[in-house]
């Protein structure tokens, strides 16, 4: 039993607080990425599990044990740094064996591990040279096995792949997946990259300034964002925004942009939004559930910026009254920039966030 | 603009400068070389530049200085190279491990019990030798031990003044360095005295030698070690940490070889200062450790300036060291660091 437990940890630097006081439960087994924007406290928050980092109140579980005051070597964990962190006079073998070596491990057993591990990863062809002669791929995965070997209760990432090109980025995050998959150990996965995010987690627990805006898995936190932070930082293109009210009473409830638009309310949304007529509200469109189609529900005008073909589909990234907003078109259609254009919105699809605190109402 | 990309008559005139420098930087170092294969006469009769053509060169100067007539060459080259080799190692390391120190812990000293350390100190000395009468050795030693214990023990207590933090120690350490060598060595001579008449010879003993090379030596090392060490990458000692590795082992298993290249190159200065250094060595020894600096400058006194041994004797003495940055300095470069972290 390995589940992670973060009870009211904080971290403040002098009087700046990083992480107010922040709950989070991380199961057995569980693959928990923590995303969010840059300077937002991951790295913080991992370090604080790893030990690298005291907290500064709260206390941290690993399992039964309380670790809150243990030194790093002792809380059984692995960790893979953004920067790789190999030892840069040690081969890839000594690297990969270094922990064992220092804690006694029997030479024949070592070897083995480190045997299996550089299998695992295919560097079996690289076991005597230094990190130096590597490539960045390969050193990430000189890393990874450095932890493997270790076998630990839990495996901690800090943006592992952010210094690998889009494709090996890829690579690598189905590697780890499957290695996930095979040791089936607590992982904690840290990223600002929320495609990384989306596509490795079990349960990703989105951070904004030290705060924990939502954790849930990846599909529930695209369909249902809890608020505004959440549903612009999930997707890619993330999702447009109109400011507007709602205004209107019953059947007629219609949502009245501020650049002039206006949205009659899907009859499904009637009975949560009624009680808010009137007051202000942000309209959440994601690109995706937009189309040229006009039988998909109701319709926006923007004036195209920019046309964006990306095979199998065209992006068009436009405005509305002074408001960005990006359409998805079929790669059919070839609008032009400077064009008005027509965009029919899915309306069941549609997000709608108080303005007075950015929470969803549905 | 580089002086590789000069072309035609610039780049020749650039080399043309280059050179001149070189003679002038080498010229001393071949008129000691010729000097010392000089007769007496021909030393004194006006400059030769030639051997073989201006004057016939003759190997007695060399063999007076191994014959041993112009004072024990070989005793002063072993007590040379061995106080230089070890005083320098062993400030090295100590002054590595202090500038590590410095570099990933955070030390707050307070300046009341600086202060306090100070008084005491000076206050137990001057009490032990006018009031109890004890001797200078034996009331420093208590003194000093008393204050140390004391200044540590208040300094855990939240004392008012300001608190000094890691640079200032670093500060005070280099700072040791800003008094002239000759303060230190004449007092160090007292000490050393002092320590003889309470029995533990310090004076010309190997021990007393190195032991004050090593402390001399040691803020160099500290002010040098610490740069190199705080460039290294943190993310590798915090790998290790996660892995359980002691800190000792993260030490010299990582930080230090990770830090090589400015190892050689302090060692290599380490062992300058100390291979070259007179002062001290004048004061602290007199007979059996004297050093080769100790030689040459002896070469002068005793028969009137006898160019052609003094340039033998020097020539002993340069030759060392310019094998040693010979072998060293192609491990000075740095580039070691590639492949840990990027
Ligand atoms: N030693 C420090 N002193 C003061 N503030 C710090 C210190 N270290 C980090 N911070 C602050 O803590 C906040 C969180 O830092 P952290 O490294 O956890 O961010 P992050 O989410 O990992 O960002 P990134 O994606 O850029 O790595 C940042 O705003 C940073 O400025
Ligand atoms: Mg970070």
């Amino acid at each position: 039993m390995t589940n992670i437990r973060l009870k009211n940890i904080e971290k403040s630097y002098g009087d700046v607080q990083v992480i107010p006081p922040l709950d989070l439960e991380i199961e057995d087994g569980e693959f928990v990425v923590l995303v969010g924007p840059s300077g937002c406290g991951k790295s913080t928050t991992l370090r604080m599990i790893a030990g690298l980092e005291t907290t500064s109140a709260g206390k941290v579980f690993i399992g039964d044990r309380d670790v809150t005051d243990l030194r790093p070597g002792l809380r059984d964990c692995a960790m893979v740094f953004q920067s790789y962190a190999l030892y840069p006079h040690m081969t890839v073998k000594e690297n990969i064996g270094y922990g064992m070596k220092v804690r006694g491990v029997d030479k024949k057993i070592a070897a083995e591990a480190v045997a299996n591990a550089a299998r695992v990863l295919n560097l079996t062809d690289y076991l005597h040279r230094k990190p130096a002669a590597l490539s960045g791929g390969q050193r990430q995965r000189v890393a990874i096995g450095r932890a493997i070997v270790r076998d630990p209760e839990v495996f901690l990432f800090d943006e592992p792949l952010s210094n690998l090109d889009a494709k090996l980025r890829v690579e690598m995050r189905v590697e780890i997946k499957q290695l996930h998959r095979r040791l089936k150990t607590t992982m904690v996965y840290v990223t600002h990259d929320q495609v990384e995010a989306m596509t490795m987690a079990d349960r990703v627990v989105v951070l904004n300034a030290g705060i924990i805006e939502q954790a849930a898995d990846p599909i529930t936190l695209y369909e249902f964002p809890v608020n505004k932070f959440v549903a612009s930082f999930i997707g890619a293109p993330s999702m447009n925004m109109l400011e507007g009210k709602l205004s209107g009473t019953g059947d007629d409830l219609v949502f009245e942009s501020d650049a002039g638009a206006s949205f009659p309310i899907p009859k499904s949304r009637i009975p949560a939004l009624a009680e808010f007529s009137g007051e202000r509200f942000s309209l959440g469109i994601r690109p995706e559930h937009t189309s040229e189609n006009a039988d998909v529900g109701p319709k926006i005008q923007i004036k195209v910026i920019d046309v964006e073909p990306l095979g199998p589909h065209t992006l068009l990234i436009g405005e509305v009254g002074g408001e960005k907003f990006t359409a998805q078109f079929s790669s059919r259609s070839r609008p032009q920039p400077d064009d008005m254009v027509d965009v029919y919105v899915n309306s069941g699809e549609v997000h709608f966030f108080r303005e007075s605190d950015g929470r969803a109402v549905r | 603009m580089s002086v590789r990309d000069l072309r035609g008559a610039k780049r020749h005139w650039v080399l043309f400068g280059c050179l001149i420098w070189l003679t002038f930087a080498l010229f001393p170092l071949y008129w000691v070389a010729i000097t010392s294969l000089k007769s007496p006469v021909d030393v004194v009769g006006g400059p030769t530049y030639l051997p073989f053509v201006d004057f016939q060169p003759t190997l007695k100067a060399w063999t007076e200085l191994f014959s041993g007539i112009r004072g024990e060459f070989f005793s002063n080259f072993w007590s040379s190279t061995i106080v230089a080799l070890s005083a320098s190692v062993i400030a090295t390391i100590i002054g590595s491990m202090a500038a590590y120190a410095l570099v990933r812990f955070t030390f707050r000293v307070r300046l009341m019990s600086g202060i306090t350390f100070f008084v005491v100190a000076m206050g137990g000395f001057l009490f032990g030798r006018e009031v109890l009468g004890i001797g200078p050795a034996t009331a420093s030693i208590i003194a000093f031990c008393i204050a140390l214990a004391l200044s540590i023990f208040i300094n855990r207590f939240k004392l008012p003044g300001p608190v000094l933090g890691n640079d200032d120690i670093v500060f005070w350490f280099v700072s040791q360095r800003l008094f002239p060598p000759i303060v230190v060595a004449f007092a160090l001579f007292l000490l050393y005295t002092e320590m003889g008449k309470l029995g533990f010879r310090m004076t010309d003993t190997y021990f007393g030698l190195t032991l004050a090379y090593v402390a001399f030596s040691l803020p160099i090392v500290i002010w040098l070690m610490r740069d190199f060490i705080a460039s290294l990458p943190l993310d590798v000692e915090e790998a290790a940490m996660v892995d359980n590795v002691p800190t000792w082992r993260i030490f010299f298993g990582i930080v230090l070889p990770m830090s090589k290249p400015g190892l050689i190159a302090t060692f290599v200065i380490t062992l300058a200062f100390v291979w070259n250094e007179f002062l001290f060595a004048l004061f602290l020894t007199n007979s059996k450790w004297q050093t080769l600096p100790i030689l040459v400058a002896g070469q002068n006194s005793q028969r009137g300036d006898e160019w052609w041994a003094i340039s033998a004797a020097a020539l002993v003495a340069i030759v060392p060291m310019v094998i040693i940055a010979g072998l060293l300095g192609r491990m000075m470069r740095s580039g070691l660091l590639m492949g840990a972290v990027k």
